[in-house]
Order: C-alpha cells, then structure tokens, then sequence
C-alpha cells in the first residue's frame, strides 16, 4: 500500500525545478499574446455552484465534476472549465455600457475523468473570452490569438481547424428529426462517420437534399477550398449565414496572413451544448488530443441574464508543455505523471 | 517524412488487413511473418509503420497519438468509447454481439427480473439493458470461455460475440437476441486527421478502393 503522506492522487502531480520553470515561463508568453490584444484580467472562484456547469448549459458530464455539499447541503462543484464562470461572472457584475468586454484567465480546472488514463484531472488553462461582439471580426480575432498564441510558444508546424456549429444545427432543424435522433447524427458526424450516418438517415424519412448534405459533412474538412464545396450545396438563409460567416473569417484570417495555419472542418461539433456558431481546435504534433479550443456562445450568457453575444477560447497549458517537449522544443523532459 | 504508424489488432483481423495493405501494393515490412518476434515493422519508403496489439488496447494507442490509425473491431471501439474517428468499414470480421443463453433462461429476458450477465464487455451490456431494454441486470465481467458462466451458474445470460454459433450449439446456449452487429473498421486519431490529412485521406481512399 502507498504511503498517502507522501505521494500524489491519480492525476494530480507535484511541479518543480526545471519543468516548473519551463510552464511559467510559456505561461508569460500566453499572457504576453493576451496583453498584445488589450484583455483585462479575470478572476472567478474555482468552486461553483452545481448550477453553473449544469446539463442545461451544456458542459463537462455530470459524473466527470467533482462534487461536494456546503453546510446547506448546496451541490458545489470544482470548475471543470472557465467559460459558464466566466459568463456568470460578467452577466452579474458588468453593466451593459461595460461590453464589448476582454477579458482573459488562468489557473486550475478539475476533470474527474477515468482512472488509468495518464491523464491529469488537474489542468492549467489559459484563455479568453470576447463578450458583446458579434461580429465575424470578433470570431478571427480570437482564432488569430490561438494562432499567434501557438507561435509565441515556440510552435510552427500546427493546425487551427475552425468548425461551424450552426450550419450542421440549420439542416438538424429543417429535418424534422427528434432531438435523441439527431444527438447520435451529431455523434456519428462528429467522429467522420459516414457509413454510420447513411445507416441511420436510412431508417428515417428526411428530405434527400439534407440526407446528402448529412453523409457530406464527415468528410468536409480541409483548406478554404471545403467553404466553396459546401456552398454547392448551402441553400436555406440560415446555412449560407454560417457559410458566410466561415467566409469572411477566411479572408480577414488570409489578411493576416495566418491562413497556412488555418483548415476548416464541417464535422466538428462539440460536446458542449452551449457552441452556437463557430468552433475550433488547435492541433500539433505530439499529443493525440487539441492543445487549445474555442467558439461562439452567443446564449451562454443569457442563462445568468444578460443577452450578450461571445466567443472565447482555452488554452490547455499542460497539453501544450507536453507536444513543446515531445517535438523536442524543450530541452528539459516533462515531469512524470 | 514523419511515418504515419498503424496499429492492428492481433489475429485474423491483422492478417486479412495486412493481405488488403499488400493488394493496395503497400508492403508491411514482414509484418505478416508468423514467426517474427519483432513487435514494430517499418516500411520506410513509404513513410508507414505496423505493430501488432491487443485488440482493447489499439483504441488507447490511436486516441494518445501513439498509433495515427487503428484496425479494430467495432465492438471493441463502443466497449472503450474513445474519441476516435471511425472512417471506414472494412466489412471483414463481420459478426454479431448477442445474448445468448439456455432457451430456458429466454422468460428473463421478457419479464424484466433481476438477473446476472456474464460478458467480456461490460459497458455495451450496461447501455443495452439499461437503455434499450430499461432491465435491471447484475453484470459479471469475464475474460474469456464466457460460454461456461451460465452453464456452471455463475449467470443466466451471457452477452458475447457470436460468429457462427458452433460453441454455443456444443455448449447447450442459443441466441436469444441481437443487441449489435459488428465488423473491422479503421480508426484514425483527430489530431492526425488534421496534421496529416492528405497522406491519410489517400490512404483510405486506396483501402476502400480495394474492398
């Protein structure tokens, strides 16, 4: 039996010497990226309530949060993200002559996932959140930072692949099916399976346009050469909107010349019910999962009552320390787990 | 050029791809040599690797990015529920997940009792009878002959991959229902999709191409 005095839970680690120096220091360039951009500090508690992270705001499942009572017998939770706290706090403090608002974070977040996964339920995230702006400018802003981000890490070979949550939400709409129906398309789409979704859209009566539409998006992922093939076939105004949207992110991103870094990908649909626009991920060499992620949410803040538009993202720091090292950008080696 | 490594689950599964990797005209590097005690095989003309895996384990290898693409059977993919891609089906390996059990034992399944599953995958059977057939069951994770649970009383039922149902038969069991049908897919990891998406997409393309 491990001694408990001395030794770490599953997931949680000690940080010292030189690794320790390495994450302060990539986390001084982050914070110079999120200065670059003029976005003022946040802090928010690291326990909520329940409610905050609830399946109605659509975040991390239930059974993943760490949970705990106070003496009222409230259900709190260690924050598994920043976002809704975030959205929480902005909604209850700032009056609406303070938005548009920038505002960026840092410090722990708390995932109670499986044991035995080598992965930490501790995570330092980084990150940002535009409140108030709706426009496509805010959405390339933000993706931009998460480029300029990874570059200031010391990063050139990545991917920023931008999604739009909404194009696949205007055809689910138009096709009539239930909402279980359309959590395992989503589900199928979302993990690029096309024979999966032509074996279930079999089984209903859905109008032939959006069955084709359906069985396209999976494999819709690629360079600004996907928005033109998914405008053959964009027809509802609320489908071009998202299209248009992708557009104009695309040339404003193509400006700035970040448009190597960039890809874009129909079939990526978050987890995260609150995503009402775009989505995206970054992704580089060694590490299987995204270093950092984000979107819009434009209704996240209506749930603490404030109608105010957003996009933000997270950058997970932790991730981001392991590719620098495993592409060997880093001299030191990362702590063991 | 960065080698794109493939993982195979061990057995029938490996070898039938590994044939499907040759007609495609991509050579495994002796992958396919029975005798080999090498676990890794590099094909470094083409910028490929191989390594043979348990067939739970390959998931795990393709969702950290140790493996960029997986052949794998389904049942094992909805077992563990990593996030993976799941971008082909080879067709091959093609079986059914079942549960099986004496035609005696068929009343539990009707009048929703308590009852105990004997099964080598125990997170299918959960979301089967609790959310398919809305059954309270007491699963019993086995690894391996889970035939002999019901016979020696360990369980009423079983959940099991059947194929041709020979064993059952020998065994005095039946299928009493189909809870999935199963065959090989390929599985690739989301960040390789990304980084690596035309060697990858070319690659698939070629092996559908073949089937």
């Amino acid at each position: 039996m491990a001694n408990r005095a001395i030794h770490t839970p599953d997931g949680f680690r000690d940080l010292y010497g030189e690794s320790c120096m390495a994450k302060r220091e990539l986390m001084d360039r982050v914070r110079e990226v999120f200065g670059r951009y003029a976005y003022e500090n946040i802090e928010t508690p690291t326990v909520e309530f329940f409610d905050v992270f609830s399946s109605d705001i659509g975040t991390t499942p239930s059974r993943e949060l760490y949970k705990f009572f106070d003496r009222d017998g409230n259900t709190l939770v260690l924050r598994p993200d920043f976002t809704p706290s975030v959205a929480r706090a902005a909604a209850m403090h700032f009056p609406d002559e303070r938005f548009p608002a920038r505002l960026s974070y840092e410090g722990s977040t708390f995932v109670n996932s499986a044991e035995l996964q080598g992965r930490l339920k501790e995570q330092t995230q980084m990150g940002i959140e535009l409140l108030g702006d709706a426009s496509p400018e805010a959405d390339a802003e933000v993706i931009a930072m998460t480029a300029e981000i990874l570059l200031a890490a010391g990063i050139s070979r990545f991917q920023v692949s931008v999604g739009e949550v909404d194009f696949f939400k205007a055809l689910a709409d138009a096709s009539g099916l239930s909402g279980e129906e359309i959590g395992s398309l989503r589900a199928l789409i979302s993990s690029k399976n096309f024979f999966g979704v032509e074996e279930l859209l079999g089984g209903f009566a859905v109008e032939s346009r959006l069955k084709e539409a359906f069985v396209r998006l999976p494999n819709l992922f690629g360079g600004p050469e996907v928005l033109d093939e998914a405008a053959a076939f964009a027809a509802a105004p609320r489908e071009k909107a998202a299209l248009e949207r992708l557009f104009a992110i695309s040339r404003i991103l193509e400006a700035r010349g970040l448009s190597r870094y960039v890809s874009y990908d129909f079939g990526m649909l978050s987890k995260f019910n609150y995503y009402t626009g775009i989505i995206f991920s970054a992704y580089t060499y060694g590490t299987g999962e995204p270093v950092a992620k984000g979107g819009r949410y434009d209704n996240l803040l209506g749930h603490f009552g404030k109608e105010e538009p957003a996009v933000g993202f997270g950058v997970y720091i932790d991730q981001l320390m392991s590719a620098l090292s495993r592409q060997g950008l880093r001299k030191g080696k990362e702590a063991e787990l | 050029m960065r080698p794109i490594t493939i993982a195979l689950t061990k057995g029938r599964l490996a070898r039938k791809t590994l044939e499907l990797f040759r007609s495609i005209g991509i050579d495994p590097a002796g992958a396919d040599d029975p005798d080999t005690r090498k676990l890794i095989f590099e094909n470094e003309e083409l910028g490929l690797r191989f390594f043979l895996a348990k067939g739970p384990d390959v998931p795990t290898y393709v969702h950290y990015g140790a493996a960029d693409i997986g052949i794998v059977g389904r049942d094992t993919i909805i077992e563990e529920g990593k996030k993976l891609y799941e971008v082909l089906d080879l067709g091959y390996g093609r079986c059914r997940m079942c549960v099986c059990g004496p035609e005696s034992a068929r009343k539990y399944l009707e009048n929703g009792e308590m009852i105990r599953v004997a099964t080598k995958y125990p997170n299918i059977t959960r979301d089967y009878f609790m959310n398919k057939k809305h059954q309270t069951v007491e699963i019993i994770k086995l690894n391996g002959s889970i035939e002999l649970a019901p016979i020696v009383g360990l369980a009423e039922l079983i959940v099991d991959i059947v194929e041709t149902g020979s064993t059952l038969k020998e065994n005095g069991l039946k299928v009493l229902e189909e809870v999935l049908p199963l065959s090989a897919r390929v599985v690739v990891n989301q960040v390789s999709m990304k980084m690596e998406n035309e060697r990858i997409s070319d690659l698939i393309r070629r092996m559908k191409e073949a089937l």
